[in-house]
């Protein structure tokens, strides 16, 4: 089952190449390989046009689809490692998620830097999920494609994936958990959620309604109170509906001041298989909000105020949270930290480098300075060690015991500092520079000769990280920079004996922090483990069936006085997208559990027609592999509810979305800077 | 004809390319230069102009296809549709078509808008005159006339295809740029997001309008801002004008800020206390010199200076020295750098400030500006002061929000070009129906008046009545094709035998529903009719006078164009396919 994706028109260039083996235990079922072209430029002026002719085989869409196909294996809780091998250099690169994936490769092609850059915009904001975004781009290509191929207008394609796009995000905002609730019954709150979402089926019938209501139970109870009251409002009951009407019931069943969520249950639900970096972002928020003395409740997570520091060498159980800015320093600088701690120090912060030949961004040497002189000067060997002087002369003027500078200091400088008991901490981020100065109110300057009374800050504390002075064996020593109670800023430690898995492990960190951070700054979770998706095929099929009905019986009357007919293709495309969230989850499921794609596949649709048939409520799909009788483990009685963030969720479809549009819509690709003596091997190619 | 010299130019290059010693001079025979005798008729060429004409159909419209725009190397991908963009991205081997592209281009920069039609119209005309089988000459001169028989109808009052716009009503500017954005199927925007789009745009035009000023009325500027990775109606649009400010919460507003109005200095030179206006070359320092000092003491004065004039407002194109922004920070002075170049001109119109170019002198007091307030604003990620004019405001800022890089690029085209289609619509308070309606409405017209011709002109012209209706033949098809072009999903293009409307039948609608499915025709002025008799596009259709349609109030036009960039698109189009049919010889040094 070996399959040879080709990235771009065939040609007989490839400048890098990947090779993705897809773990040992699957690496006998099919390794992919996936070639990334470049085309060698001649002349600058002339222009190259790449003309799909053939809109049934849309060239584009199938460089989407075979792109998504390398993020398959990085989807769900069981990330499995990829390596990357360039044979023409022979580096390699481990790649653990989707984004690091995409980072490594040369993607030279348009659709493939488009992706790119889309992934990289996600990772940006959201630090999770581009996994999910490529995925579903991928799938929603292959939609997009067959459609094509059974002869649908590029127009109503848009229109018909839009809606349903809409109709995706509907149900998200629907079937939503509000963190503060998640303690209390997040079961019940499911069930309520989906079987509210039957609503549009529903609300023609009262007997339904009245049927669906008394599902409800639970938490909703006081809610029922007041929707038994008045036979019609039982349908606006759920929080999610009618949310102007139904005011009323909602402050008498929600206290009036908000609830503070759990943060670790927050945080167990959206792990999502990394209990162990999860565990240190539960660490890191607790800290910051015990320190924070506005929000001991938790509900938000600064991820600004986190940082990270790496330390190889160390077992992974040495990973650790701590208060401050953790930084590895010298020996020499231990010392100095060494006799410095348990002290209140000075702090100096400089927003560059500390050298003397440092000038500020934006700034633009003279090329050429020729030194006229009747004399023989050797000023310009003195002319840093003049500055040097002139900087401790300060430093110690102004009583300053630690300087924290942005970019990095001068050996010499470090050094000659370490002998007056000054401790130099370089590196650190903008971040945490900022909040330093807010908490000790030093004013970061960007030259050291700046500094003055005003902008030296106090209280700040220096600790050397016990655990590791003793063990560790490479001349460096971590130093903690903390100013206590008053920064928030806390450091993830992250240890591992294998250095190339410490980039994978900080990316999980970062993604659990990111996930969590983004909860609980929307106050909303979905249900995870493919609840949510499975109820957008639902409804997607759903208006897919009705559209399709409506249209049949009433042609004329579905078209609105612009003169739009009903989209006689609405059907088929909302099914075919549906069907590409049906292989996400059933993909999930197959990473997850080792059944398999089959069996994923007739689980998650058995699912889905129960649901149809007596709408019964979606548990969530067992990641945890099959029974003795072959058949899925239900969890019925789970053990931790899985949760997705909600504006990461939407906000990957919605991109993946866009992505396949653009894509869908391109015809021609126009490449500038091909010469006219260009091997115009491709069939393709026009050149203009 | 082959000259034999001694080219010092080409040698040098050469010898830097190969890397051979430039001891050795060389003689390099010169390639003679390239002559091609009529264009037209070499195959080459004409692939190419059908080529650029297929390219640049398929992106016509608002249902058109997009271009993916990229080096193939890794660079950056521009996904468009638009002319503005992709013109500048083609260039051909062939001067030909580069001469056809130039001058569209130049039409779009004046204009903004109908690039496309301009350029499709174009391609078309020299296509149907070589088909035509007139004589060049015979088909320039027929051109002009009926070029000059369009401009004449469109000029008239009683011209069937315009429409006067009523600055009493937001009502048409809105449908004109909503014609526009939604032109744009890049910005994959949905119907209400293109309204929202549409309606700040209409917003913004009209507070660059200065409404009570006496005397000389100048207009004011809009100013974009694109905000990447917000939903499309968060955009909006502020009075004043917004600059980038990063680490202006440290302002204490209630500090004598509010002593309003604030006074302010523009600096165009760089402060970053740098010499990089002394251009290259080597520089004789005398060792025990600190340049950079030195000019550091020079502008700390300037500073000095500017305290003590009590100005509250620094701003500098370039980058400040971190000393002079701790200085002036320290004294309670805002501090704006790195402004860059395209806001200075607006900044000097807000504030009537002088751009101070020199560190060299005092400031003289008429080079301060005025602002009357400033206000923080946070959107999103970003930190933004706003500032306001000292008196009636003619100037705001516009923050373009998308979910992604790509789109929002081609939203901030979209909108530049709106504006500017808006403000044409000053000079000429018309537009033009949408839709192909114009085109088809046009063509029918022409090939009524043709018709008809007196003998008089025939002989004024030069040309016998066959040529002429084969030249106006060519003429009304390639305007007919213009209209046809804005269906891409195999539809069929039909003009309906009275009014001479734009309508399209969808491929994929069933028979049966047929008439239902026929609606409104391009602009959305008439609606269908099942006794109304229509014609496919390009095909034998009797001629016809199109009639106006009586004007009914409560039917308004969906779509709208721009009449002036659209009149001058027309008159481009014209003159440059006969500039490309006079065209006799190509001459190319090829070296």
């Amino acid at each position: 089952m070996a399959a040879i994706v080709s990235c771009c028109p065939a040609t007989s260039k490839y400048s890098a190449c990947a090779v993705f083996h897809r773990s040992c235990r699957q690496l006998a079922s099919g390794n992919r390989k996936l070639y990334c072209k470049t085309l060698l430029n001649k002349a600058p002026r002339a222009m190259l046009a790449c003309t799909i002719v053939n809109h049934r085989q849309h060239v584009g869409l199938q460089k989407l689809s075979a792109l998504a196909g390398i993020t398959h294996s990085s989807l769900g809780p069981n990330k499995m490692y990829k390596f990357i091998r360039d044979e023409t250099s022979g580096e390699s690169a481990l790649a653990c998620s989707c984004f690091r994936l995409l980072e490594n490769l040369e993607l030279t092609c348009g659709v493939g830097q488009l992706v790119y850059e889309t992934v990289r915009a996600h990772q940006k904001v959201y630090g999770a999920g581009s996994g999910c975004l490529l995925f579903l781009a991928g799938a929603w290509s292959r939609a997009a494609t067959e459609c094509l191929q059974k002869g649908v207008p590029v127009a109503r394609i848009i229109s018909a994936m839009s809606e349903g796009m809409d109709v995706c995000l509907d149900v998200c905002r629907k079937c939503s958990v509000s963190t503060e609730s998640l303690g209390a019954a997040p079961a019940e709150s499911c069930a309520a959620t989906s079987q509210g979402l039957g609503l549009n089926l529903l609300k023609k019938n009262t007997a339904e309604a009245s049927q669906a209501s008394c599902h409800l139970r639970g938490t909703r109870q006081a809610a029922d109170k007041t929707l038994n009251a008045s036979g019609r409002r039982k349908i606006k009951l759920s929080r999610h509906f009618y949310e102007t009407e139904a005011e009323d019931a909602s402050t008498a069943t929600q206290p009036p001041r908000r609830k503070a969520p759990d943060v670790a249950l927050v945080a167990a639900g959206l792990s999502h298989g990394y209990v162990g970096a999860m565990n240190l972002v539960i660490e890191a928020s607790r800290l910051q909000s015990k320190n924070n003395p506005q929000d001991v409740s938790g509900s938000t997570f600064d991820v600004s105020k986190v940082a990270t520091c790496v330390l190889p060498g160390l077992p992974e159980e040495n990973s650790c949270v701590l208060q401050g800015c953790v930084v590895h320093v010298s020996d020499e600088q231990a010392s100095v930290a060494h006799h410095l701690k348990e002290q209140h120090l000075k702090v100096a912060l400089i927003n560059g480098d500390l050298s003397d030949t440092y000038r500020h961004l934006g700034f633009k040497r003279l090329q050429a300075v020729q030194c006229v002189s009747d004399r023989v000067h050797f000023l310009s060997s003195s002319k840093a060690e003049e500055w040097t002087e002139k900087v401790l002369t300060l430093l110690l003027n102004l009583e300053v015991n630690l300087v924290v500078v942005s970019g990095i200091a001068s050996e010499k400088v470090i050094q000659r500092c370490c002998r007056l008991h000054i401790l130099v901490v370089e590196k650190a981020n903008v971040s945490v520079l900022k909040a330093l100065a807010d908490a000790t109110g030093a004013v970061p300057v960007t030259y050291a000769t700046q500094l003055s009374n005003r902008c030296v800050g106090a209280g700040v504390k220096v600790a050397i990280w016990g655990d590791l002075a003793g063990r560790q064996t490479k001349p460096s020593t971590a130093v903690s920079v903390s100013t206590g109670e008053r920064d928030g800023l806390v450091t993830a430690v992250l240890a591992s004996c294998v250095p190339s898995k410490l980039q994978a492990l900080e990316d999980q960190f970062w993604a659990c922090a990111y996930r969590l951070h983004h909860a609980l700054t929307d106050a909303v979770l979905l249900p995870g483990a493919g609840v949510t998706e499975m109820l957008c095929v639902h409804h997607l099929r759903e208006r897919a069936e009705r559209r399709h009905d409506a249209g049949r019986s009433g042609g004329g009357v579905q078209q609105t006085k612009a003169g739009r007919a009903a989209n006689p293709y609405r059907g088929l495309v909302m099914n075919l997208m549906a069907e590409g969230l049906v292989d996400y989850i059933s993909t999930v499921m197959v990473n997850a559990g080792g059944v398999s794609k089959v069996r994923a596949r007739t689980a998650v649709s058995q699912r889905l027609k129960n649901h149809a048939e007596n709408q019964a409520k979606f548990s969530q799909l067992s990641f945890a592999g099959e029974q003795e009788d072959g058949s899925l483990r239900c969890s019925d009685a789970p053990a931790a509810q899985v949760y997705d963030g909600m504006s990461v969720k939407q906000e990957a479809w919605r991109r993946a979305l866009d992505l396949v549009l653009l894509v869908l819509q391109t015809d021609a690709e126009i490449i500038t800077g091909v010469g006219p003596n260009h091997d115009a091997a491709e069939g393709d190619m026009m050149l203009l | 004809m082959v000259k034999k010299r001694h080219n010092p130019g080409v040698e040098f290059q050469k010898q830097e390319q190969t890397g051979i010693s430039p001891v050795m001079s060389r003689l390099v025979q010169k390639s003679p230069s390239l002559c091609t005798d009529l264009p037209l008729d070499n195959s080459d060429i004409c692939t190419k102009l059908y080529l650029l004409r297929q390219l640049l159909k398929s992106c016509f419209g608002p249902t058109g296809r997009l271009k993916q725009v990229h080096n193939n190397i890794g660079g950056h991908v521009i996904t468009t549709s638009s002319s503005s963009v992709l013109l500048p991205a083609i260039s051909s081997s062939q001067s030909f078509i580069n001469l056809i592209k130039t001058s569209i281009l130049n039409h779009v920069s004046r204009f903004s808008d109908c690039g496309l039609f301009a350029a499709i119209l174009c391609l078309s005309l020299i296509e149907q005159a070589k088909q035509s089988g007139l004589s060049f000459s015979v088909a320039i001169k027929l051109n002009k006339h009926l070029l000059g028989l369009c401009t004449g109808y469109l000029q008239q009052e009683d011209c069937g295809c315009k429409v006067k716009l009523d600055f009493c009503s937001s009502h048409n500017l809105i449908t004109l740029a909503r014609s526009i954005i939604s032109s744009k199927p890049a910005c994959v925007l949905t119907e209400s997001e293109a309204l929202h789009i549409s309606k700040l745009a209409v917003h913004a035009f009209l507070l660059t309008v200065p409404c009570n000023r006496p005397g000389e009325v100048r207009l004011g500027k809009a100013v974009t801002v694109s905000v990447e990775g917000h939903p499309v109606l968060n955009s909006a649009v502020f009075p004043g004008l917004l600059v980038d400010a990063p680490d202006v919460s440290g302002i204490d507003e209630s500090e004598n800020m509010r002593s309003n109005p604030l006074r302010v200095v523009l600096f165009s030179a760089s402060l970053a206390g740098d010499l990089s206006e002394l251009g290259d070359g080597i520089f004789d320092v005398h060792p025990g010199v600190d340049t950079d000092l030195q000019i550091l003491d020079r502008l700390l004065e300037l500073v000095k200076q500017v305290v003590e004039d009590e100005v509250k407002l620094f701003v500098c194109q370039k980058v400040i020295h971190p000393v002079v922004q701790q200085h002036l920070k320290s004294r309670g002075v805002i501090v704006i750098e790195r402004l860059g170049n395209p806001l200075m001109e607006t900044l000097t119109q807000l504030t009537g400030a002088q751009p101070v170019a020199t560190l060299h002198t005092t400031i003289p007091a008429k080079a301060y500006g005025e602002v009357r307030d400033l206000s923080i604003i946070h959107f999103g990620s970003r930190t933004m002061l706003q500032l306001h004019p000292p008196g009636e405001s003619s100037i705001c800022t516009m923050i373009l929000c998308h979910r992604n890089e790509t789109m929002l690029g081609e939203l901030k085209v979209a909108f530049q070009k709106t504006e500017h289609v808006l403000r044409l619509t000053l000079r000429e308070p018309s537009a033009l129906l949408g839709g192909g309606c114009t085109e088809t409405h046009l063509a029918a017209y022409v090939r009524h008046k043709s018709i008809q011709e007196v003998p008089e002109t025939l002989s004024a012209l030069g040309c016998s009545q066959a040529e002429l209706l084969l030249g106006a033949g060519g003429f009304c098809r390639s305007l007919e094709s213009v209209a046809a072009a804005l269906e891409h999903d195999g539809g069929n293009s039909l003009m309906d035998l009275t009014h001479a409307h734009h309508w399209t039948h969808p491929a994929d609608v069933m028979r049966e529903h047929l008439d239902e499915s026929l609606g409104f025709c391009g602009c959305g002025l008439m609606e269908g009719s099942p006794e109304q008799r229509r014609a496919y596009l390009n095909t034998n259709y009797p001629q016809f006078s199109p009639a106006p349609l009586s004007r009914d109030t409560a039917v308004q036009p969906r779509v709208l164009d721009s009449f002036a960039a659209k009149f001058n698109a027309l008159q481009v189009a014209v003159e440059t396919a006969n500039l490309a049919l006079d065209v006799r010889y190509l001459v190319q040094d090829i070296n």
